[in-house]
C-alpha cells in the first residue's frame, strides 16, 4: 500500500494540480511539494523491511496477458529516496524561481508527473511497466525542456525527445528478445531463466543503447548540454536527480540484480564510460555557457557511476550507489545555484560574470560546497563515492582504465574551479546582481549542507549500502 | 588511558575553528589562542601515549583507526608548538584584518586535519584528513590580497592532483596488501607495488612542496597572508609530508638502499635542492626569496630519506624539524619587517638592524642555521644528510654541497640588503615589533641554538626511536665523526662569504651581491626564462590540458554535428528521394505495384 502510494500519489495527483492552480497558487505549490514528499516518506518507511531482506511486492494481472508488478527491494528504495529527496528540494526551489513565468500550472503538472513516473520506473518489476513509465518521463521532459516555448527551446526539446525515444525503442526490442527466451516480461521469471547463462549479447547491446541515451553517455550525450535551455530547476531535475539516473538505475536493476552479461561487457562498458568522461570533461573546460558546463560535468560524472557498476564487485556497486546519492545532491545544488545566478545576472555566459561572491555569499558557499563534493574532496560526500569507484577499478586490475579515470578526476577539479572563479571571483562586471529570493537560497543551502553532512555522517548511507550490496549480489 | 581521547586532538581544534569563524573581531585571537593551548596540552599528554582507537566507518575495510605512538606523538607535538607560537604572532599581525576570523578558523581546522592524518592508522582515514587540508589551504591563500584566488586555485589544483595520485596509490596498495591498516601493510616494490609507491610518494612530496610540485609556493609568498607562509609551507606541510614519506619508506614498503625508488627519491631531492636555491639566489623580495628556500630545503629531507641508510634518514628527519624551526622564524622576521616598513621589497629596505635589533638577531640566528654554520642546528642535520649522500654517491653529495653554498650566498645577500647598509628615508620611523610578535621569534630562534648545541637531545629522544632496530645500536648524536665532511662544509661556507664580499665590491650594494652569478653568460638566459615561468610545471600542464580539451571539444562538436546536421540532412534526403518517386504518373505506380506483387509471389513460391 505504501509502495503504491509512493508511485501513484504523484502520478495521479499531478493531474489535479492545474485545477487547484486555477483556484490558489499557494495551495497548488504546497500540494505539489506534498505529493513529492509522499514519495519520499513512503520510500523511507520501506527501509526497515527491505533491510531485513523482505522485498515488498504488489502484483496484479492485467488483461491481454500482461501483469503489473511492483517490487521494493533495497536498491529500489535507495534510488527512490535519492530521487525524491533531491526532487523535493527542487520543487521547493521552484516556488521562487518559476513564480514569475507563465504556464506555471503546466510546470507543476509535468514536474510532479515526472517524479511520479520516476518512482514507477524504480519500483517496476516488469519490463513493460518499466518501459511505460520510461516513456512518460520522456514526454514530461520534452514539455519541460521546451518550457519557454522559444523556437530554439522547442528545437532542443525535440532533440532530447527524439534521441531518448529512439533509444527507448531500441531498448524495447532488447526487452522483447529477452522476453521471448524467458516467456515473460516479469523480472523474477527472467531472473530464473538466466540464472545459469548470461543473456544474449545482442539483447545487451540493444538495452545498453537505450540506457546510454537516457543517461547521456557518449555518443548519445549531446542532447543533455543542449537541454540547458530549460528552466534551471528542470535542468537540475533532468541532470542531477532523475532523468540521467534512470539509465544508471536500469543498468543496475537489469545487469546486476536480474541477470549477468558476458565478460566482454565488463571491459566495453567501462571504456565507453572512460571516453565519455574525458570528452565531456574537456568540453566543460572550453564551453562558456554556465549550464552547459555543469551539464558536461554531469556527463562526465555519470561515467564514473557506470564505471563502478560495470566493473562490478561489492566495492564498485557500493561506490556507484553512493555516487548516485552524492552526485544527485551536489549536482542538484550546482544547477539550482546556476538558476539563481542566471536569474539575477540575466546571462548564462560566464565570461560576462565575476565577483559575485560579494553580493551572493550564500549561493557562493553552497556552490563551492557542491563543487567540492563533485570533485571528491573530503570531508564532502563525493570523496567516499569517488574513492570506492576508483578503488574498485584498481582491484579489477585494469590499470589503463584506472589511469584514464584519474585524468578524468584531474579535469573535474580544473573545470569546477574555472567555473567558480569565473563566476564568483575576480572583478565584478556590469551591475551588481543581488542574492536570490529566500526560498531559493534556502534550497541551495540545504543541498550544500547535505553535501557536507553526507561526508561527515557517511556511516549511515554506507551502512545501508553495504547491506543493499549484499542483497543485490546475493552474498 | 581511554582510547577515545585520541578523538580530542581532532575535535577540539575543529570545533574551536568553527567557533572562531563566528566570533567578533575582539575575541577571535583569544579563542584561537586558547584552542591552540589546549591542543598543545593534549599533544604533550599524548606524547608518550601508545593507544589505538577503532570505530566502524564506511565499511569495505574503511575503518576509523587512530593510533598514537612515538612518531605520531612527535609530529603532533611539533605541530602544536608551531601552531601556538604562530597564533600568538597573529593576534598582533592580523589584528586589523577583517578576514582574521577566517584565518584562525582555517588554521585551527588545518591543525585538526593534520592531527587526524598523523594519528590515522587506516589509509582511507588518513586520506580523508590529508585531502581535507586542501580546503583550508585554498581558504588561507584566497583571503590574502585581492586576486589571491588565482594562486589559491593554483595551489589547490597542484596539490589536489597529487592527492588524487595518492588516492590511486592508496587504492592500489590496499588492493595489493589486502588491508588498509597502515601498520599491517608490508609490500614489495616489484611490479604494481612500485607504481603504488611512486603514487604515494607523489602525494607525500607534493605536500612537502618538493619540485616539480612547488610552483604555487613562491606565488603564495606574495599573495597569501604572511603567517600562512610561516606555518604552512614553513612548518606543517613539511612535517606531515615528510612524516608520510618516512612511513611509506620505512614501514609500508620493504625498501633497501639498492632499490630503484631510492635512486628516484635521491634524484628528486638533489634536483630540488639545486634548482630551487638557484632561483632563491636571484629573488629581490624578502618573502619570495624565503619561499624558494622553503622548497629547496625539502630537497635535503627527501635526499636524506631517499638514501635509505640510517645516517641519511636521521639527517632527513632532523632536518625536517630544524627546517620547520628556522624557516618559520625567518618568515616571522619577514612579517615583522613588513608590518613595520610596509614592504618586503629588498630595494626599499636596508639598515634595519638599528631600528629592529631583536628581529635582526633572530634573523641572523635562523640564517646561519639554514646555511649550516656550526654549531647551529642546521649544521648537524645537514652533516648527517651529507654523510648518507656520500655513502650512496659522490654526485648527490656534491649537489647537496652546492646547495649549501648557494643557500649561504643568498642569505648573506638577504641579510645585507635588508638589515645592513643605509636606511632609506621611508623607513626612518620604523620601530621594533611588539612583544607578541617578538616572543615567538625569540622562542623559535633559541631552539636553533638549543637543538644545535645539545643535538643529542632531539636525535636520541625524538628521532632515533622512530628507526628502532634499523640503527643497529649506532648513535648519531653529538659532533660529526667524519672530519673531512666538516672541513668541506666550512670551506664551502667560507667560499660563500668570499663570493659575497666579491659581489658587494663589484656591484656596490648588498642587494647586488650575486648579480655576477645572475648575469653570468648562459645562466642569465636560463634565469630570464625561469622568471617568465616557462619552466613552471603548472603553466606547462595547463597548456597540455588546453590542447586536450580542445581535442575533446572538437570530438564533442563532431558528435553533435551528426545529430544536428547529418541526421536532419539524411532524413530530408530520404524523404525527398521517396517523394520524387510519387510523381503522379499512373504508369509508374502500376509498375511499382506489379514489381511488388512479383516479389510477393517469389517469396511465396520459394
Amino acid at each position: 500500500m505504501i509502495l503504491l502510494s509512493a508511485i501513484f500519489v504523484p502520478v495521479i495527483g499531478s493531474f489535479i494540480l492545474p485545477v487547484i492552480g486555477k483556484i490558489s497558487e499557494r495551495a497548488r505549490n504546497g500540494l505539489a511539494l506534498c505529493f513529492v514528499l509522499v514519495s519520499l516518506v513512503g520510500s523511507s518507511l520501506l527501509i526497515p523491511s527491505v533491510l531485513a531482506g523482505n522485498a515488498v511486492t504488489f502484483s496484479r494481472a492485467l488483461p491481454v496477458g500482461f501483469n503489473m508488478v511492483f517490487t521494493a527491494d533495497s536498491l529500489a528504495v535507495f534510488m527512490a529516496i535519492c530521487s525524491s529527496l533531491v526532487g523535493a528540494v527542487i520543487v521547493l526551489f521552484s516556488f521562487g524561481y518559476i513564480s514569475h513565468y507563465e504556464n506555471r500550472n503546466e510546470y507543476y503538472l509535468m514536474v510532479v508527473l515526472f517524479l511520479g513516473a520516476m518512482m514507477g520506473i524504480i519500483f517496476s518489476a516488469n519490463l513493460i511497466c518499466m518501459f511505460l513509465f520510461w516513456e512518460i518521463t520522456a514526454i514530461a521532459s520534452w514539455r519541460l525542456i521546451g518550457f519557454f516555448r522559444g523556437k530554439n527551446d522547442v528545437l532542443k526539446a525535440d532533440k532530447a525527445f527524439l534521441v531518448t525515444v529512439f533509444g527507448a525503442l531500441v531498448m524495447l526490442l532488447g526487452f522483447v528478445l529477452i522476453a521471448q527466451q524467458a516467456g515473460s516480461f516479469d523480472l523474477s521469471v527472467i531472473k530464473e531463466t538466466f540464472k545459469a547463462s548470461p543473456v544474449p549479447d545482442i539483447a545487451v547491446l540493444l538495452i545498453l543503447i537505450g540506457i546510454l541515451t537516457k543517461s547521456a553517455t557518449l555518443p548519445f550525450h549531446t542532447w543533455l548540454p543542449d537541454a540547458g535551455v530549460a528552466p534551471s530547476p528542470v535542468t537540475a531535475l533532468l541532470h542531477a536527480a532523475v532523468l540521467v539516473k534512470i539509465g544508471v538505475y536500469v543498468f543496475a536493476r537489469l545487469f546486476i540484480v536480474t541477470f549477468t552479461f558476458s565478460q566482454m561487457w565488463h571491459v566495453i562498458v567501462p571504456w565507453i564510460a572512460a571516453s565519455s568522461a574525458l570528452v565531456s570533461a574537456g568540453a566543460a573546460l572550453i564551453d562558456t555557457d554556465l549550464k552547459r558546463i555543469i551539464a558536461y560535468s554531469t556527463v562526465s560524472q555519470i561515467a564514473f557511476i557506470f564505471l563502478g557498476l560495470a566493473i562490478g564487485g561489492p566495492l564498485g556497486v557500493a561506490g556507484a550507489m553512493l555516487y548516485i546519492l552524492m552526485h544527485g545532491i551536489a549536482k542538484g545544488g550546482l544547477f539550482l545555484c546556476a538558476g539563481i545566478i542566471e536569474q539575477n545576472t540575466h546571462t548564462k555566459d560566464i565570461t560576462k560574470m565575476g565577483g559575485l561572491v560579494a553580493t551572493m555569499p550564500v549561493t557562493a558557499v553552497a556552490f563551492l560546497f557542491c563543487a567540492f563534493s563533485v570533485m571528491g574532496i573530503p570531508p564532502f560526500g563525493g570523496f567516499f563515492s569517488k574513492y570506492m569507484v576508483m578503488s574498485s577499478v584498481f582491484t579489477s586490475g585494469q590499470m589503463a582504465l584506472a589511469l584514464t579515470f584519474l585524468v578524468g578526476a584531474f579535469l573535474t577539479i580544473l573545470y569546477m574551479f574555472r567555473l567558480f572563479n569565473m563566476i564568483f571571483m575576480g572583478d565584478a562586471q556590469g551591475a551588481p546582481a543581488k542574492e536570490g529570493s529566500r526560498v531559493m537560497v534556502v534550497s541551495v543551502a540545504i543541498l550544500g549542507a547535505l553535501s557536507l553532512l553526507g561526508g561527515l555522517y557517511i556511516i549511515y548511507p554506507s551502512n545501508y549500502v553495504q547491506i543493499a550490496v549484499k542483497q543485490m549480489l546475493g552474498m | 588511558m581511554r582510547p577515545e581521547i585520541l578523538l580530542l586532538p581532532i575535535l577540539i581544534p575543529f570545533a574551536s575553528g568553527v567557533l572562531a569563524l563566528f566570533t567578533s573581531r575582539k575575541y577571535r585571537g583569544m579563542v584561537a589562542l586558547i584552542a591552540a593551548a589546549m591542543n598543545l596540552a593534549l599533544a604533550c599528554f599524548l606524547f608518550k601515549a601508545n593507544v589505538i582507537f577503532t570505530a566502524p566507518w564506511a565499511g569495505f575495510g574503511f575503518e576509523f583507526i587512530l593510533r598514537a605512538y612515538q612518531f605520531s606523538g612527535f609530529i603532533i607535538g611539533a605541530a602544536a608548538c608551531f601552531a601556538i607560537l604562530i597564533t600568538l604572532y597573529c593576534t598582533v599581525f592580523l589584528k586589523e584584518k577583517a578576514f582574521s576570523n577566517q584565518f584562525y578558523a582555517y588554521l585551527l581546522i588545518s591543525i585538526a586535519m593534520l592531527n587526524g592524518a598523523v594519528l590515522a592508522d587506516n589509509l582511507v582515514a588518513m586520506l580523508f584528513f590529508w585531502e581535507g587540508m586542501l580546503l583550508t589551504l585554498f581558504g588561507l591563500i584566497a583571503i590574502g590580497r585581492p586576486g589571491a584566488f588565482k594562486t589559491a586555485t593554483k595551489a589547490f589544483v597542484i596539490v589536489g592532483i597529487c592527492d588524487l595520485c595518492m588516492m590511486a596509490g592508496i587504492a592500489l596498495s590496499g588492493h595489493l596488501a589486502g588491508t588498509l591498516t597502515i601498520s599491517k601493510i608490508s609490500l614489495d616494490i616489484t611490479g604494481l607495488g612500485g607504481l603504488a609507491f611512486i603514487l604515494l610518494m607523489i602525494g607525500a612530496i607534493s605536500k612537502a612542496g618538493s619540485m616539480p610540485f612547488h610552483s604555487w609556493i613562491p606565488d603564495a609568498a606574495l599573495d597569501a597572508p604572511l603567517p600562512f607562509m610561516a606555518i604552512f609551507p614553513g612548518a606543517l606541510e613539511k612535517l606531515i609530508g615528510i612524516y608520510f614519506l618516512t612511513r611509506i619508506s620505512l614501514d609500508m614498503f620493504k625498501l633497501d638502499p639498492h632499490s630503484w625508488v631510492s635512486m628516484v627519491m635521491m634524484i628528486v631531492g638533489s634536483l630540488t635542492i639545486v634548482l630551487a636555491v638557484s632561483m632563491a639566489l636571484i629573488q629581490k623580495d624578502y618573502k619570495r626569496l624565503l619561499s624558494y628556500h622553503a622548497i629547496s630545503q625539502v630537497g635535503y629531507m627527501i635526499l636524506g630519506i631517499g638514501t635509505l641508510v640510517p645516517a641519511g634518514i636521521i639527517g632527513g628527519l632532523f632536518h625536517m624539524l630544524n627546517n620547520a624551526i628556522y624557516k618559520s622564524c625567518l618568515f616571522l622576521t619577514g612579517g615583522a619587517v613588513e608590518k613595520e616598513t610596509g614592504t618586503t621589497d629588498l630595494k626599499k629596505l636596508g639598515g634595519l638592524w638599528k631600528k629592529m635589533p631583536v628581529t635582526f638577531a633572530c634573523f641572523a640566528v635562523a640564517a646561519v642555521s639554514i646555511s649550516g654554520v656550526p654549531p647551529f642546528n642546521g649544521f648537524f642535520s645537514k652533516e648527517l644528510v651529507y654523510d648518507g649522500a656520500l655513502e650512496r654517491g659522490m654526485i648527490f653529495y656534491i649537489a647537496a654541497l652546492l646547495g649549501s653554498f648557494l643557500t649561504a650566498a643568498s642569505f648573506l645577500k638577504l641579510g645585507h640588503a635588508a638589515y645592513l647598509g643605509k636606511i632609506s628615508k621611508e623607513n626612518e620611523r620604523a620601530k621594533e615589533a611588539p612583544i607578541q610578535m617578538l616572543l615567538p621569534m625569540i622562542v623559535i630562534a633559541s631552539f636553533c641554538i638549543i637543538f644545535g648545541l645539545w643535538n643529542t637531545l632531539p636525535i636520541q629522544k625524538l628521532i632515533q626511536p622512530i628507526l628502532g632496530e634499523r640503527l643497529e645500536g649506532h648513535n648519531y648524536g653529538g659532533f660529526p665523526t667524519n672530519m673531512m665532511l666538516v672541513i668541506a662544509t666550512v670551506a664551502v661556507l667560507l667560499a660563500a662569504l668570499i663570493n659575497h664580499i666579491f659581489g658587494v665590491k663589484k656591484s656596490g650594494s648588498g642587494l647586488g651581491a650575486v648579480d655576477h652569478i645572475h648575469h653570468a653568460p648562459v645562466l642569465s638566459g636560463i634565469y630570464d626564462k625561469a622568471e617568465k615561468r616557462l619552466f613552471d610545471p603548472y603553466a606547462i600542464g595547463l597548456k597540455i590540458v588546453d590542447v586536450v580539451s580542445k581535442i575533446a571539444w572538437s570530438v564533442d562538436r563532431g558528435i553533435d554535428w551528426v545529430y544536428n546536421v547529418f541526421f536532419v540532412d539524411a532524413a530530408f534526403a530520404v524523404s525527398n528521394g521517396i517523394r520524387s518517386l510519387h510523381n503522379g504518373s499512373y504508369a509508374a505506380y502500376l509498375a511499382w505495384s506489379l514489381a511488388g506483387a512479383g516479389l510477393v509471389i517469389i517469396f511465396l513460391m520459394r
